[in-house]
């Protein structure tokens, strides 16, 4: 075991230096860390102006009033400016001549025609409240009896959905379109590194020291690597941002979810992987590689789609535990499916084994492929041809 | 010590490429594993490397079957190039001085002095395929030798290279075998190869159909032919010698296959009886026309070069 892992990690060493050395290894991770940036920075430079909201009163605003408004905005992101007009008709024509946003003169509360917006809710709240706790005190509650009062929340507000919890879905659609997208790369990558070995003969030299099983997981290992890496370039302005600002709001996702959703992500990408490197060892020159590889691109597809139409609709159908248990639809199933909290814990185990044991499985096969096409040249090699040379000796 | 090929048959489907092939390696010794296209050597040469496994019999060294680590020790260059072409020269030998266990340090070490040695000590850090043809060749000797391989075994060596090309990968493989090396390489080319090898072994059809030194098969072949250029009026001379045939004859040149059981000085001094002998010569059968001896062929289209 000692030396198969030495050998493995040599393989894996070999191919993840040449790439991190290779120009498109630097332009895809430069361009990904700009888009990340981007993608942070971008909708705080737009959204960097915080909303104004003015308010029209006759003579200075009231004291309680300013400071219900003020509250509000600092718990909803709105600063709030107050100008003094002579009369209640001053603050009207203010109003309508978009001065401010409201008016608030001689118990009457003027907004634009067709205002839709909060705050004219939150004046008349600001101006109830104050109201409220003014006639209170005057009819002998405390004080603390008035705040206490005041206090009174509303009920929750929870909207009901096929998903339990917004955060969780998106942990779960998360790993599909990483994974997807991972996949899309990194298993062209494997692909043509494969067919490279094996159309430039370097396979031969190397299955005389090493096994099939070393070379392929090697491979695997080292776009494994790459793709982790280039994930956390891709993460890393998010995560900076989140802590220096507080800004960006990230669902909140339990530690759990994360580690699952971590889990899917090397199951699925190993599976693939090892899909992507069984279909390369079948290629005789290395530009059949792309035809080559085009059955586990669809087969990538059809499962992200199966993925997300029929388990977004309908979670806990027949189709969709299906799709979350079968090992080539699973990891991208199964963390939506697990979002909804309506999956048993043996499902998920099921899955998660059946998907190990699947990527198991493909690295023999991937195996026996490589060492029986090496032997086969001149053209490309059909999958029957292999399995039936495998029969026959 | 030593190599031990025992018995070996291997089959593609229905076709047969190997029929039981047995044959000794000796280290120190150059061997050259010949015959001609399809005859199965480099079928053989995989087996031997565990890239193909024998449908019968077995490769043994030291006087057990080969494993796995004993084929860490040797170094192997097949036929086709196999070099990662984005690779840098120096990285891509230190690689697989490492694949054959030697520590970092130890591979890049040998790697620099093995490039030095094969003239491609200025090209470290360059990208494999921007390397011309001959340069990769010795690169891919290079990733074979650098480990110091206690066996090397090499698929064609000699195609496709240019006199001074075979002279210096000559001068190699001579140079290891003197260490002790077991050096095994595999060739169509029989008669480039003839002066190289010290021990053959001829296989044609997936069979061995010679083997043995080369210097002993060639006297004793009884193929051996005189060359002769006397100035007599006839070819009297030669009835005393009913068992000599006449092989050609031009201007100047007789050429007489001499059986075993003719002493061919005795031939000459009845030439000398005849006439003046301007010239002479005792020529022994190259390869190829042991190889046709041997394999009991003679004029096949795909034959011997």
């Amino acid at each position: 075991m000692g030396t198969w892992w030495r050998g493995t990690a040599l393989v894996a060493e070999r191919g993840l230096v040449e790439n991190v050395r290779s120009r498109s290894f630097k332009v895809l991770t430069g361009l990904l860390l700009l888009l990340s940036i981007a993608a942070v920075t971008v909708p705080q430079l737009i959204s960097g102006d915080k909303t104004t909201y003015t308010l029209a009163t006759t003579g200075k605003a009231p004291v309680g009033i300013v400071a219900a408004l003020d509250a509000a905005g600092k718990s909803a992101d709105f600063t709030v400016r107050y100008i003094s007009r002579a009369d209640g008709n001053a603050v009207r024509l203010a109003v309508r001549d978009g001065d401010a946003t409201s008016g608030l003169a001689a118990g009457t509360l003027y907004t634009k025609a067709r205002e839709t917006g909060t705050f004219p809710v939150l004046v008349a709240q600001a101006v109830v409240a104050l109201e409220t706790s003014r006639q209170l005190s005057e009819a002998g509650l405390s004080p603390a009896q008035v705040t206490e009062l005041q206090s009174i929340q509303p009920p929750r507000q929870v909207s009901v959905g096929q998903v339990d919890d917004e955060g969780r879905a998106g942990a779960g659609f998360a790993v599909g379109i990483v994974l997807y997208l991972a996949l899309t790369f990194a298993g062209s990558a494997i692909a043509t590194t494969v067919a490279t070995e094996k159309s430039t003969r370097i396979s031969e030299v190397l299955l005389a020291v090493l096994r099939p099983s070393q070379m392929i997981v090697g491979t695997v290992l080292a776009f494994g690597t790459i793709t982790l890496i280039q994930l956390l370039v891709l993460a890393t302005p998010l995560t900076v941002a989140v802590r220096v600002t507080d800004k960006i709001g990230l669902p909140a996702v339990a530690a759990g979810d994360i580690g699952l959703a971590v889990a899917w992500f090397v199951l699925g990408f190993a599976l693939y992987a090892f899909l992507f490197a069984a279909a390369a060892a079948l290629v005789d020159k290395i530009t059949e590689v792309s035809s080559a590889i085009l059955p586990v691109t669809m087969i990538l597809v059809v499962g992200y789609m199966l993925a997300v139409t029929i388990v977004m609709s309908d979670p806990s159908g027949g189709w969709s535990v299906a799709a979350s248990i079968f090992p080539l639809t699973a990891p991208m199933a199964m963390p939506i499916r697990w979002a909804s909290g309506q999956v048993p814990v043996w499902q998920l185990i099921l899955a998660m084994t059946l998907t190990a044991a699947t990527a198991m499985l493909l690295v023999a096969v991937a195996s026996s492929i490589y060492r029986r096409a090496l032997v086969i040249t001149g053209h490309r090699v059909r999958l029957r041809e292999v399995m039936r040379d495998r029969t026959a000796s | 010590m030593g190599l031990r090929i025992r018995d070996v048959a291997h089959s593609f489907g229905d076709r047969l490429a190997l029929d039981g092939v047995r044959f000794d390696v000796a280290p120190g010794v150059i061997t050259g594993l010949l015959g001609p296209n399809g005859a199965g050597k480099t079928t053989l040469l995989r087996i031997m490397l565990g890239v193909l496994s024998p449908d019968r019999g077995e490769v043994q060294y030291d006087g057990r079957p080969v494993g796995e680590q004993d084929r860490r020790t040797w170094g192997y260059m097949p036929q086709e190039r196999g070099l990662y072409p984005g690779m840098p020269a120096g990285d891509q030998v230190a690689h697989f001085g490492r694949l054959h266990g030697l520590s970092r340090r130890d591979a890049v070490s040998r790697a620099h002095a093995l490039l030095t040695e094969l003239g491609l000590g200025d090209r470290w850090s360059q990208r494999t395929d921007k390397l011309s043809g001959g340069m990769q060749q010795r690169l891919q000797l290079a990733t074979s030798l650098v480990h110091d391989p206690s066996v090397i075994v090499l698929d064609e060596p000699f195609a496709g290279l240019d006199p001074v090309a075979v002279a210096s990968l000559s001068e190699t493989l001579r140079q290891r075998a003197g260490t002790g090396c077991t050096v095994l390489f595999s060739s169509h080319q029989l008669d480039l190869v003839q002066d190289l090898c010290e021990d053959i072994v001829m296989v044609d059809r997936g069979r061995t159909v010679l083997l043995g030194s080369v210097a002993t098969l060639r006297a004793s072949s009884g193929r051996r032919q005189l060359r002769v250029h006397v100035e007599a009026p006839n070819h009297d001379w030669l009835l005393a010698f009913p068992q000599v045939t006449v092989v050609s004859e031009e201007a100047d040149d007789l050429r007489l296959a001499v059986p075993p059981g003719i002493e061919p000085l005795e031939l000459l001094d009845a030439a000398r009886a005849a006439g003046r002998v301007v010239d002479f010569g005792l020529d022994l059968p190259t390869l190829s026309q042991l190889f046709l001896a041997a394999a009991d062929r003679t004029l096949d289209p795909a034959g011997v070069r």
